[in-house]
């Protein structure tokens, strides 16, 4: 290489390298309520917007932490006939039902060997606090199976306290298969029509073979019953941001 | 429909109804009309002019307003009396007044006896040949005919029906939206006729209502949302009780 002058050339240290995190550069996760997307109907989507408008507002001054169906919760609500006047009930949710205001969720919780089962509505003004104390997603989103399965999935101590979180991203998956009392069951939980993967289940061969007999393998090809939730979802999230953002 | 609750948590269903471009179409006399009172037309929703004849528009033409699709009448004391053409909003209703709402009901078609009337019909085994869902017997042996009115199988639902005596527990005057206690006839987005209530409990109930009517041009500045005193509203904090 010739130098310009008549010197040797100026030593250039190679370019240091840059560390690309790829880790925090991950898409921020957004969680929108199921309660908020409206389902098939015929509507008018006034109703929904107005609704959503009471949601808001009641979010705004009462706070409704993020929680999946598997989550262990904790929900103090106000008792007349109490002698406190507060009730506290701690359970598993088991499922999360209805949309708009009157979303409810069902905690489930074994006290003193008797199965308790709550049916909570979200925006009641009954509710006084609600703490998430375990986070952790199941491989269902409907948990109804724990009726029949062994008390001991749905013991949950009353007293736990709320296990530390890390990291704000990446809600654990929890691939427990649980295991199931003798039957007869509530539901035929193996039937293909529930599709259930978080059961162990035990039963003789021919048995399962059976149950796929009424399995419909024509419904994931039905296009009537198709419903792209994904645009109504980004708009009422931007809509929902907006506003709790004011 | 949708959930409300009240201040001390109970939860009450509720029906939404919106006021969509509401007007006064003709003052009709008491002579004219025949009846004890004078009458006023209001039309509802505004609907295409061109699948009806230019015969039928001639109210909405006098009035000054665009092809209603139903034509109502209100039976209104002389002092009441609304000139044509003045549209009509959801403010002309008050949180905690009582309102009966008319409307068609759904139409089920051409029903049996059990559906259409209730009946028990017969048990579905021992011996029955094929009776489970008859009628039976219509009448007896001395009458030797059947009464008028016997209740047979027919069309069901289509008809008016009015649901009485229903709370209003709040409304938006911003969307003209009418949040009325319980619920009301008809099928979800069908035309609604609400009138302040005739039972006799609620005669004394409407204090100052906007009389004769809500003016959107007048000097009143309604906030957007009118409640109830005993409903809960979002923007306070939980129930408790002390």
């Amino acid at each position: 290489r010739v130098s310009s002058d008549g010197k040797p050339p100026k030593f250039q240290p190679p370019p240091k390298p840059v560390i690309i995190d790829r880790k925090t550069q991950k898409e921020e996760r957004r969680f929108l309520s199921p309660e908020f997307i409206p389902p098939r109907g015929r509507t008018a989507p006034l109703k929904y917007y107005i609704e959503r408008k009471d949601m808001i507002q009641r979010r705004k001054v009462f706070n409704i932490p993020e929680f999946y169906v598997g989550h262990v919760l904790a929900v103090t609500t106000a008792d007349p006939y109490a002698s406190d006047k507060s009730k506290r009930f701690v359970g598993i949710c088991i499922q999360r039902g209805g949309k708009g205001l009157g979303a409810t969720f069902v905690l489930r919780n074994v006290i003193e060997d008797q199965g308790v089962e709550i049916c909570y509505e979200l925006y009641s003004p009954r509710i006084q606090a609600i703490e998430v104390l375990k986070l952790e997603k199941r491989l269902d989103e409907n948990l109804m199976y724990l009726r029949d399965a062994l008390p001991e999935y749905s013991t949950f101590d009353v007293n736990m306290k709320p296990v530390p979180r890390m990291d704000h991203e990446e809600i654990p998956v929890n691939k427990l298969q649980v295991r199931m009392k003798p039957k007869p069951w509530s539901k035929r939980w193996e039937r293909p029509k529930y599709n259930i993967k978080g059961i162990k289940f035990e039963l003789p061969e021919h048995k399962m073979k059976a149950a796929q007999k009424w399995s419909q393998p024509w419904l994931e090809f039905d296009m009537l019953r198709e419903y792209d939730t994904s645009k109504i979802e980004a708009k009422i999230w931007k809509e929902l941001s907006e506003e709790l953002e004011k | 429909m949708m959930p409300i609750w009240t201040k001390s948590g109970e939860k009450r269903p509720v029906t939404l109804l919106k006021v969509q471009d509401c007007h006064v179409l003709r003052y009709v006399s008491k002579e004219e009309s025949g009846g004890k009172t004078a009458k006023l037309l209001v039309g509802g929703k505004n609907v295409s002019p061109f699948s009806k004849p230019e015969s039928a528009h001639e109210i909405f033409k006098e009035a000054g307003v665009p092809r209603k699709q139903k034509v109502t009448t209100f039976n209104v004391t002389d002092d009441a009396i609304i000139k044509p053409g003045t549209p009509l909003y959801a403010a002309h209703f008050r949180p905690g007044q009582f309102v009966d709402v008319t409307a068609k009901t759904i139409g089920k078609g051409f029903q049996g006896v059990m559906k259409r009337w209730g009946f028990k019909g017969q048990p579905a085994s021992h011996g029955q040949t094929k009776t489970h869902r008859r009628p039976g017997a219509i009448s007896t042996n001395k009458a030797a005919k059947v009464y008028r009115g016997k209740k047979m199988p027919g069309k069901m639902g289509n008809i008016y029906r009015t649901s009485f005596g229903l709370k209003v527990w709040r409304i938006n005057t911003k969307h003209d939206i009418i949040y009325v206690n319980g619920s009301v006839p008809g099928h979800t987005n069908c035309l609604v006729k609400v009138r302040d209530s005739k039972l006799p409990t609620y005669k004394d109930c409407n204090k100052n209502p906007p009389f004769p009517t809500f003016f959107a041009d007048g000097d009143e500045e309604l906030p957007e949302d009118l409640f109830d005193e005993e409903m809960f509203q979002f923007t306070d904090p939980s129930v408790t009780f002390a």
